[in-house]
């Protein structure tokens, strides 16, 4: 059959189309409506089904500190999910406190996502938190200070202009989040 | 038996006699200018690719300047090789072989040249953007709404006069390399449209798999078969040898055609999205075999006893090379989608090694084999150079080799150290250091491969006007 499509454009557009769109639909618009999770804001106020907590919007200022962070693509560089592996929640653990795994419903509000396919620097899905305001700015202005062997770029212009500083310190603040997994809620600010 | 003969024969007379008798016919404007503009972009997107490279060993370097760091150099090093040199060259070659193997002329030059000329406008657009930081967030999707809609525009420019020229043609049968551009125009539509429309409609982890489905198949969809479509051309042609089996075409097209389109969510293995859907992206990354091994058994079977013209002939020996690649790539994929293998190298320096041997390794020694034949013959001229063909033959081949192979086993060493917690993050990047410095210096040697191939190039056409009279056969 598909043999007149060596003859006919029209058969062949109508094949060439026709077999895209099976797999193109059955994954892109079908699996939101099968699995609502994708769309439903985490919150659990009930300890015996595990980890706690509730998915809030960001605010303007934690926003304009996301939009610095695609601006420079950091999230070329660090990841945003815990994955569903035993290291992956080891090493965005804190404090001998293993991590939640990420979950879709943590993820509801971004938008451009910011989940990453290279981790050349740590994976930031928990990172919230994890270091106060004075470390951020001696880390922008030259991260091998207070990591030595790091390779990530100074950012003078961010730690220097106090505006975009602040965004930005306010929007790490919020990754991971959603979640309060640390039991002693001992987070910086 | 007589239906196979004559299917036997699409092999050939497209490819190997027909084109001949009409070559005065065809005027060439549009793929000049999308071949030059290509070549250029080539050569100065890859010195933002060495400077990438170098920035992994040097991290201070250039560093306090903000639109020459990492994060604004990368994107403009993807879009401006993907879409300023890859899909542009890919482009001027379909503009050369579809009114060839449709026996007439280019539906219109002027809707052409047209088209090179707002492709221009769009990478310069893409250049200014990116650097200044004009970013949408989305990989591969970069660039800012406005180029977006520009881009469709330019498209569908493209796709009107292939499909024109294709509906006026004068041979019945469409000849393979036909089959894969049109179907990087139907497809590339819907791809492009999904990873750079639709997506701003969504949020969260639905938009990520919009985004995975569209990086995808920018590779699988786009870049695949029009460098199939090149590779299927310029094979037999290169060769004076027939394709060796239309069956095979079949198969590999058909079935790409199917496959490919649901592996997107392979992107997102082992993360926040839902395990069927994963499950799904698996089964069909291994189903992708199919396509690929069917494809690469023509081209060798067609190879078969012809060998040895790889000798004198630099253009089969990038696209023989190329087709290597296309293999090594193509089973790394699927391997990568097992849960298994997926969770030591995803996310790891493996995948850009992966990656370059796709884009550079198999598309771009395909699209460079296209413009060794094409470029004398547009031109009316002989290449400048054999010899320095060669060179940019094997300093491609040895800086890619080096890149790939070194960033496989330091991503994967990488892979392996991240799997066990005990090592803290810092010393895996501490330990990756000599593989950057590797990565580099094979970096330079591919780069002094671009610049020997864009300057034979740019000698040839411009050594062209004293000597007309002595043109290659076509």
């Amino acid at each position: 059959m598909l043999r007149k499509a060596d003859y006919s454009a029209v058969v062949f557009v109508v094949a060439a189309l026709g077999l895209f769109f099976i797999g193109g639909i059955l994954t892109t618009v079908i699996p939101p409506i099968v699995d609502k999770s994708w769309a439903k804001p985490f919150e659990n106020s009930d300890p015996s089904k595990g980890v706690t907590g509730k998915l809030v919007k960001l605010n303007d200022l934690e926003l304009r500190g996301r939009a610095i962070y695609v601006r420079e693509g950091c999230w070329y560089w660090h990841t945003q999910q815990t994955r569903t592996l035993l290291s992956d929640t080891k090493r965005s653990g804190w404090k001998g406190v293993d991590s939640p795994i990420s979950t879709p419903d943590e993820f509801v509000y971004d938008s451009p996502h910011l989940f990453g396919t290279k981790r050349t620097g740590p994976d930031l899905s928990r990172v919230g938190g994890k270091y106060d305001e004075q470390w951020h700015r001696t880390h922008f202005k030259n991260p091998r200070d207070l990591v030595p062997g790091s390779i990530m770029p100074p950012f003078p212009w961010i730690a220097n202009n106090e505006e975009e500083f602040k965004a930005m310190v306010a929007y790490l603040q919020t990754l991971g989040r959603a979640k309060n997994w640390r039991p002693d809620n001992d987070y910086e600010k | 038996m007589q239906g196979e003969a004559s299917i036997r024969s699409a092999g050939e007379i497209p490819v190997s006699s027909a084109a001949r008798a009409n070559e005065s016919l065809h005027e060439d404007t549009t793929a000049k200018l999308f071949l030059i503009s290509s070549i250029s972009y080539f050569f100065i997107v890859g010195i933002i690719a060495v400077l990438i490279a170098a920035k992994f060993v040097w991290p201070q370097l250039l560093g306090t300047i903000p639109f020459l760091t990492y994060g604004r150099l990368r994107p403009l090093h993807v879009n401006g090789m993907l879409f300023g040199w890859l899909l542009a060259a890919d482009m001027g070659l379909m503009y050369y072989v579809i009114p060839r193997l449709c026996g007439v002329r280019l539906w219109s030059e002027k809707l052409g040249v047209a088209t090179a000329a707002l492709w221009n406008v769009i990478i310069l657009g893409a250049v200014v953007s990116l650097l200044m930081g004009w970013n949408q967030g989305l990989e591969y999707a970069e660039l800012p709404l406005p180029l977006d809609v520009m881009v469709v525009v330019a498209w569908i420019m493209f796709g009107a006069n292939i499909f024109a020229t294709v509906a006026t043609r004068k041979y019945t049968q469409m000849y393979v390399t036909i089959w894969y551009c049109l179907g990087t125009i139907l497809w590339t539509a819907f791809v492009y449209l999904t990873g750079n429309f639709a997506v701003l409609f969504t949020t969260g982890v639905n938009q990520a798999n919009l985004n995975w489905m569209y990086v995808h198949n920018a590779v699988g969809l786009i870049f695949t078969p029009v460098g199939l479509a090149i590779a299927y051309y310029f094979i037999p042609k290169s060769s004076n040898t027939p394709l060796f089996s239309h069956k095979l075409s079949m198969i590999g097209f058909w079935s790409l055609a199917f496959v490919y389109v649901w592996t997107g969510a392979h992107h997102m293995l082992h993360g926040p999205i839902s395990q069927w859907l994963q499950t799904i992206a698996i089964v069909f990354s291994l189903m992708l075999l199919i396509p690929v091994w069917a494809v690469v058994y023509n081209f060798f079977a067609t190879m078969k006893g012809q060998w040895d013209q790889l000798r004198d002939n630099v253009q089969l020996k990038f696209l023989m090379t190329g087709v290597i690649f296309y293999l090594l790539t193509c089973f790394q994929g699927p391997m990568h989608s097992l849960r298994t293998v997926n969770a030591i190298v995803s996310k790891t320096d493996w995948i850009p090694g992966h990656a370059h041997m796709a884009v550079l390794g198999a598309f771009s020694f395909f699209a460079i084999a296209g413009c060794y034949f094409v470029v004398p013959r547009i031109f009316k001229t002989n290449l400048f150079s054999e010899s320095l063909a060669n060179w940019s033959f094997w300093l491609l081949l040895i800086g890619g080799v080096g890149f790939f192979v070194t960033l496989w086993l330091g991503g994967f060493w990488q892979g392996w150290q991240w799997n066990n917690p005990a090592i803290p993050f810092i010393d895996t990047v501490i330990n990756l250091k000599p593989v950057w410095s590797v990565r580099f210096f094979s970096g330079i040697l591919m780069f002094g491969g671009i610049v020997t191939f864009a300057y034979n190039i740019l000698a040839t056409m411009v050594g062209s006007k004293g000597q007309s009279e002595k043109s290659l056969p076509v």
